[in-house]
C-alpha cells in the first residue's frame, strides 16, 4: 500500500494532537504520528521540523531542552493554553470538513 | 532570569550563534535516533544513514527555514521582554514614587518651576528675537539702513530715521532685492467722542510685497496710490483695530475712516500679528505719500528725516556688502550740503534692532533672564539629584538585593532613568502651567508693548518644554545612576541600612554648595537690578513727572488760500492768535477747577519736544558746547515751575506780567549759569535771543537742571522765555497738576476743554510719566523677574537643604541616640546638625560671591547707578542666605535633639 503525505494544513494539527498527551522531542512525533496512522502517513522529517517551529513561532509550543531516556541532550516540545485552544477548534473545522468530504465522495445522494 | 535582561535591547551576535547551533543539535538528534531505528529493524548501518537521510528531506534548505522561523520568534520575544521590562518598571516607580507622596511632590514642585521658568523665558525670547516679526517672511535677510555721523565733533550718532531721498536712491541697488521705506506716527482715528489716538504706519507701496505680507481682506496699495508728493487717501486697516472700531465686519472694504479730519477709503485689512518689521502694534496703514507731509518737496529734500528704510539682501549678498553698496549709492545721491551728511556713511543692521542702532535693553535683558532661568533649572536639578541621591542612599539595601536576585546593572540604570524621566515629565506638565501663568504676566506687566497674538505655550514652546524635561530628567538621573554603578553589592548587602546612614557623601556637599552658590547669584543679580529700579524711579529729573498731566489739544488739518492749499501769512496769524486765546481760556478755566493744584503751558515741554534758537551772550565770543547738547529753549507761562516741580533756586518765577510787549526776560538753568557766568551771579545778565538785533533779554531767575528726554542725561543749559515772546518756536502744550490721583482728572479736563472749544479734534491727556516709562521697562523687566528667578531658587535651595538635612537626621536616629546615651545634650546635638547645613551653606556663599563678582561686569551695562560690587547688595543677600540656611536647619536641628535614645536603641 503506497503512504500517505499528510494533506497541507493538517500536519499542524496533528502535531498539536500529539503533543496533548505529553511532551515530546521530534523523533518521538514522528513514531507517534507513525503508529497512530498504524503505519499509513509517512510525514517527511523537514516537513514536522517546519511544522514544530511554525508552531512555536505562533506561540501554540513551547520548547525546552531537556535530557532523553538515554541520557542524550534533546528539544522537547510542549503544547501551550493557546495550542489547546487551536488543536480543539481546528480538529472540530477538520472534523466537520472530513464528514462532508466523505458524504460528497460517497455519493450519498447518487 | 539572567538570559532574559540579556535580551533586553536586542538579539546580540551570540544568540544567533546559538539559535544556529540548536537547530543543528536537534536535526542531529534526529537523524541518529531514526538511523539506531532503521538498523533495529534490520538495515545495515550505510544502508540506515542513507534511508534517515532521503526521510529527512532537503537537509540544507530546510536547516535554513529552521534558523529563519527561529530567529524571527526570538526577535518578536526579545521584543515584548523589553516592553515588559519598561512596563514593569514603569510600574514599579510610580509604586515607589506614590508611597512616598511628600518626597515626589517636592521633587516635582521643584522641576515645574524650574522647567516653567525656562519655558516661559523662551517664550520671550521666541517672539522678542527668534522667531522674527509674524508674517514677515525671511526676516533674517531684511536689514536696516542707518546712517552714521557726528553732529558735535567727538560724539558719534547712529540713527534710522533718513530723508526719503535715500529710498529713492536705493533704487537701483543690484545688491538688494528692494528697498522699502516706512515712518509711524501717533494721529488722532475718528472724531469727537469716539475718537482716538492710533499708531499710524505709513508706508512705500513696495513695502509689503518686500517684507512678504498678503492682505487678510481686501489688498494692500497699488504703485499708482503712492505716487508722491500727493498719493491717494487710502487705508489698510490693522486687524486688531477693525475687530475693536468695526466689529470685525466683512464690508468694511469700500468704507471711510478718518484719520486726522481727513477720510479715507479703506481697501483692505492687514493679517492677525501683522507689525511691519517692529512688534509694536500699527492700527492703521496708510500710503507714505498719502500722509507726508513735512514739507511740499519731501520725496527729494535731505532736510526731512522722518522714514526708516528697509532692504532685503539678495540670496547669497551678505549686509557688509550691501552696505558698501547703500553708502556709495547716498554719496552719489546727496544734494545737500550739510557738514554732518557730508561726511555720513550708511550701514546696515537687522530690522529688530532700535532707531538708533543699539539692541534693544528689553532683549539684552531678556536674553540674561534666559541665562538665569537656566540657572535657576540647575539648583533644581542639584536639589532633586540630591534628594535622589540620599533615598538611593537609603534603598540601597533593597537595591543590592534586587542584584543579587538576578537583576542587572542595566536593569537598574534603566529603572533608575524611568524614575527621573517620569519625575521630570510630571515636572514638565506643571511647568507649562506656570509658563503659561508665568508669560501672560509678563507680557502684560512687563512688555506690553510688543504685539502677543500667540499663545504663551505654542507648539515651539511645548517643544522646548519637551526637549528641557528629557534633558533635566537625564540630569537628575546622572548621579543616581554613577552611584549604583559604582555601588558594591556585598558590603550593601552585609551592612544594615542604618549604619553609615549619616556618612557624608561628597557629591551630596558638593550639590548641596553648588546650589547655595547658584543661588547667591542670582540673587546678587536680582538685588542689583532692585536697586537699580529703585533708582531709576527715584531719579532726581528736576521735573516730577509722575505729578503732571500733559495735553495736547489738536484741530483739523485747515485748507489756507494760499498756494496748493496752504495758509497764507495772514491766515497763519490768525490761527495762532486764535489758539493763543484758546489756552488762555483752558488755563483761566483750568486754574478755577478745585482739584487742579497748578497748571500752566508751554512751548517745549519735558519728554516731549525741546527747541534750539540762535543765542548770543554779550562779552563772549562763542557759547560753550555741552556733550547733552543745546543751549535749549522753552517758552512757558507763569507757574511752570510749579505746575511741574522744577525748583526755583535763585531769583523770581515768571509772573502774568511777563508776556508779548512787556519787558523781555529770561530765566536759566543752574548749568547755564554756571557755565557762562563761573564765579558771577547770572540774575540780571544779558542774552540776545535770536536775531543779534535784538534787545537784551535779562536773566530774572535761576532754576535747578532738569531732564528734557531721557533718564541718563549729561547736563545741558536750558533757559526758559515768558510765553509770547518767543520767536520762531511753537507747538503748546498745556501742562496740569492735579492734587490727587491723575488718572481721575484726565476724564474731568477732557471735558472741560472740550466744551471750550468743540472743534477740537482729539485731545490727548496723558501722565508725563508714559513718555518716560518705555525707558524704565527694562529694569522694571530685569528686577522683576530677576527677584523671582531669585526668590525661586533661594526657595529651592531652601527646600533642598532643608529636606537633605531631615533625611540625613532620620537615618542617623541611632547614632543620635547613642551620643545622647553618652550624655550629649540637647544644645549639642541641635549644634552639630546646624553646622552640617550652615558650613555648606558658607561654602557656598563664599563661591557665588567670587562668581558674582566675576559676572557683575558683564552686567554693568544694564544698571542704573549701581555697582556690580555695590556693598549694601552684597551683604543684604549674604545675610539673606545665611537666615535661609538656618530657617532651612532648625527644625531637623530641633526635631533631631528630641530624639530619645532608648526608643531609638530600640528600635534597631
Amino acid at each position: 500500500m503506497q503512504k500517505l503525505s499528510p494533506i497541507k494544513g493538517t500536519l499542524d494539527v496533528m502535531v498539536l494532537k500529539a503533543l496533548s498527551w505529553t511532551p515530546m522531542h521530534g523523533f518521538e512525533i514522528t513514531c507517534w504520528l507513525e503508529e497512530e496512522s498504524a503505519g499509513a502517513l509517512e510525514v517527511e522529517d523537514s516537513a514536522l521540523y517546519q511544522a514544530l517551529y511554525r508552531l512555536e513561532e505562533r506561540g501554540y509550543v513551547e520548547a525546552e531542552w531537556g535530557v532523553t531516556e538515554n541520557n542524550r541532550k534533546a528539544r522537547y516540545y510542549r503544547i501551550t493554553t493557546e495550542g489547546r485552544a487551536q488543536l480543539k477548534a481546528e480538529s472540530a473545522r477538520l472534523l466537520r470538513y472530513a464528514a462532508t468530504l466523505t458524504a460528497i465522495l460517497s455519493g450519498a445522494r447518487g | 532570569m539572567r538570559s532574559r535582561f540579556r535580551r533586553y535591547l536586542r538579539l546580540p551576535l551570540r544568540r544567533l550563534t546559538t539559535i544556529r547551533a540548536q537547530v543543528d543539535d536537534e536535526i542531529a538528534l534526529h537523524i541518529e535516533l531514526r538511523i539506531e531505528q532503521l538498523i533495529g529493524k534490520g538495515l545495515s548501518r550505510k544502508e540506515a544513514e542513507s534511508e534517515a537521510r532521503r526521510r529527512f528531506g532537503a537537509l540544507p534548505a530546510s536547516r535554513r527555514r529552521m534558523f529563519t522561523t527561529a530567529r524571527r520568534k526570538e526577535r518578536h520575544m526579545s521584543v515584548r521582554e523589553s516592553w515588559d521590562a519598561l512596563r514593569q518598571d514603569w510600574r514599579y516607580v510610580l509604586r515607589t514614587l506614590r508611597l512616598e507622596p511628600v518626597f515626589t511632590l517636592t521633587i516635582v514642585l521643584t522641576l515645574a518651576l524650574g522647567i516653567g521658568a525656562n519655558a516661559a523665558m523662551f517664550g520671550i525670547i521666541d517672539r522678542l528675537l527668534l522667531r522674527g516679526p509674524t508674517h514677515v517672511v525671511d526676516s533674517d535677510r531684511l536689514q536696516r539702513v542707518y546712517v552714521n555721523t557726528e553732529f558735535t565733533p567727538g560724539e558719534k550718532a547712529t540713527f534710522s530715521a533718513i530723508p526719503f531721498a535715500m529710498y529713492s536712491a536705493l533704487k537701483d541697488a543690484r545688491t538688494v532685492e528692494g528697498a522699502a521705506a516706512f515712518a509711524r506716527n501717533k494721529l488722532t482715528v475718528g472724531r469727537g467722542e469716539g475718537s482716538e489716538l492710533v499708531d499710524i504706519g505709513l508706508a512705500t507701496w513696495d513695502f509689503f510685497p518686500l517684507v512678504g505680507v498678503s492682505a487678510y481682506r481686501g489688498r494692500f496699495f497699488t504703485k499708482e496710490e503712492d505716487l508722491p508728493p500727493t498719493g491717494t487717501r487710502v487705508a489698510v486697516l490693522g486687524y486688531d483695530l477693525w475687530r475693536r472700531r468695526f466689529g470685525g465686519d466683512e464690508s468694511v472694504i469700500g468704507k471711510t475712516i478718518e484719520i486726522s479730519g481727513e477720510v479715507y477709503a479703506i481697501v483692505g485689512v492687514a493679517p492677525r500679528g501683522f507689525t511691519s518689521v517692529r512688534l509694536q502694534p500699527i492700527g492703521v496703514w496708510v500710503p507714505m505719500s498719502a500722509l507726508s507731509r513735512c514739507r511740499p518737496d519731501w520725496p527729494t529734500t535731505w532736510q526731512c528725516q522722518w522714514v526708516d528704510v528697509i532692504v532685503r539682501l539678495k540670496p547669497g549678498m551678505t549686509p557688509h556688502s550691501a552696505a558698501a553698496e547703500t553708502n556709495s549709492l547716498y554719496k552719489g545721491a546727496y544734494t545737500g550740503k550739510s557738514e554732518s551728511w557730508l561726511k555720513a556713511t550708511m550701514s546696515l543692521l537687522p530690522i529688530h534692532y532700535n532707531g538708533d542702532g543699539t539692541e534693544p535693553t528689553e532683549l539684552s535683558v531678556s536674553r540674561w533672564l534666559m541665562g538665569v532661568s537656566s540657572v535657576v533649572l540647575l539648583v533644581a536639578c542639584a536639589n532633586v539629584s540630591n534628594l535622589l541621591l540620599v533615598r538611593a542612599f537609603r534603598r540601597r539595601r533593597e537595591i543590592a538585593v534586587r542584584m543579587v536576585l538576578g537583576i542587572t546593572r542595566l536593569r537598574l540604570v534603566g529603572l533608575l532613568l524611568t524614575e527621573s524621566l517620569v519625575l521630570a515629565g510630571v515636572g514638565a506638565i506643571g511647568g507649562l502651567a506656570v509658563a503659561n501663568w508665568g508669560g501672560q504676566l509678563t507680557r502684560v506687566l512687563l512688555l506690553p508693548n510688543v504685539e502677543w497674538s500667540q499663545a504663551a505655550v505654542d507648539s515651539r514652546v511645548f517643544l522646548f518644554s519637551l526637549l528641557v524635561a528629557l534633558a533635566t530628567g537625564l540630569l537628575i538621573g546622572l548621579f543616581p545612576v554613577l552611584q549604583a554603578m559604582a555601588s558594591e553589592l556585598g558590603a550593601s548587602l552585609k551592612a544594615g541600612t542604618r549604619e553609615g546612614g549619616g556618612r557624608r557623601s561628597p557629591i551630596r556637599a558638593a550639590l548641596t554648595i553648588a546650589q547655595a552658590a547658584l543661588s547667591v547669584v542670582l540673587l546678587v543679580g536680582a538685588g542689583l537690578f532692585v536697586k537699580s529700579l529703585w533708582n531709576v524711579e527715584h531719579l532726581d529729573m528736576g521735573i516730577e513727572p509722575d505729578r503732571v498731566l500733559a495735553i495736547t489739544a489738536e484741530w483739523p488739518r485747515t485748507q489756507g488760500t494760499g498756494k496748493a492749499g496752504a495758509l497764507t501769512n495772514d491766515e497763519r496769524i490768525a490761527r495762532r492768535a486764535y489758539r493763543s486765546q484758546f489756552y488762555d481760556r483752558a488755563l483761566e478755566r483750568v486754574r478755577a477747577l478745585g482739584s487742579i493744584e497748578a497748571a500752566t503751558a508751554a512751548v517745549g515741554t519735558p519728554f516731549s519736544t525741546s527747541f534750539g534758537v540762535d543765542l548770543r551772550v554779550p562779552g563772549r565770543d562763542s557759547i560753550p558746547e555741552l556733550p547733552g547738547g543745546g543751549p535749549y529753549i522753552a517758552a512757558v507761562r507763569s507757574d511752570f515751575f510749579k505746575t511741574v516741580g522744577t525748583r526755583l533756586l535763585q531769583g523770581r518765577d515768571f509772573t502774568a506780567a511777563d508776556r508779548a510787549g512787556s519787558e523781555l526776560v529770561v530765566i536759566v538753568n543752574q548749568t547755564m549759569g554756571r557755565m557762562l557766568w563761573p564765579n558771577e551771579q547770572a540774575i540780571g545778565k544779558c542774552l540776545i535771543i535770536g536775531a543779534d538785533t535784538m534787545p537784551c533779554s535779562q536773566v530774572v531767575g535761576v532754576v535747578e537742571d532738569s531732564h528734557r528726554y531721557e533718564l541718563r542725561e549729561k547736563p545741558a543749559m536750558q533757559y526758559y522765555v515768558p510765553m509770547g515772546q518767543e520767536i520762531g518756536i511753537g507747538g503748546t502744550d498745556l501742562l496740569v497738576r492735579p492734587r490727587g490721583d491723575l488718572e481721575d482728572t484726565i476724564e474731568l479736563l477732557r471735558k472741560e476743554l472740550q466744551s471750550l472749544d468743540p472743534t477740537i479734534l482729539f485731545l490727548r491727556i496723558h501722565p508725563m510719566r508714559n513718555a518716560i516709562d518705555p525707558q524704565v521697562r527694562p529694569w522694571k523687566l530685569g528686577a522683576s523677574l530677576f527677584a523671582i528667578f531669585g526668590g525661586l531658587a533661594l526657595l529651592i535651595a531652601a527646600l533642598g537643604l532643608y529636606s537633605v538635612i531631615a533625611y540625613l537626621v532620620s537615618h542617623r536616629t541611632r547614632e543620635l541616640g547613642i551620643r545622647m546615651a553618652l550624655g550629649a545634650r540637647t544644645a549639642q546635638i541641635r549644634g552639630m546638625i546646624l553646622q552640617e547645613g550652615v558650613v555648606l551653606t558658607l561654602i557656598g556663599i563664599a563661591a557665588g560671591l567670587v562668581f558674582a563678582l566675576i559676572g557683575g561686569r558683564f552686567v554693568n551695562d544694564l544698571l542704573f547707578d549701581t555697582s556690580p560690587r555695590d556693598p549694601f547688595v552684597l551683604i543684604a543677600v549674604v545675610s539673606a542666605m545665611l537666615l535661609t540656611a538656618l530657617a532651612a536647619s532648625t527644625l531637623p536641628a530641633w526635631r533631631a535633639a528630641r530624639v530619645d535614645p532608648v526608643e531609638a536603641l530600640r528600635a534597631e
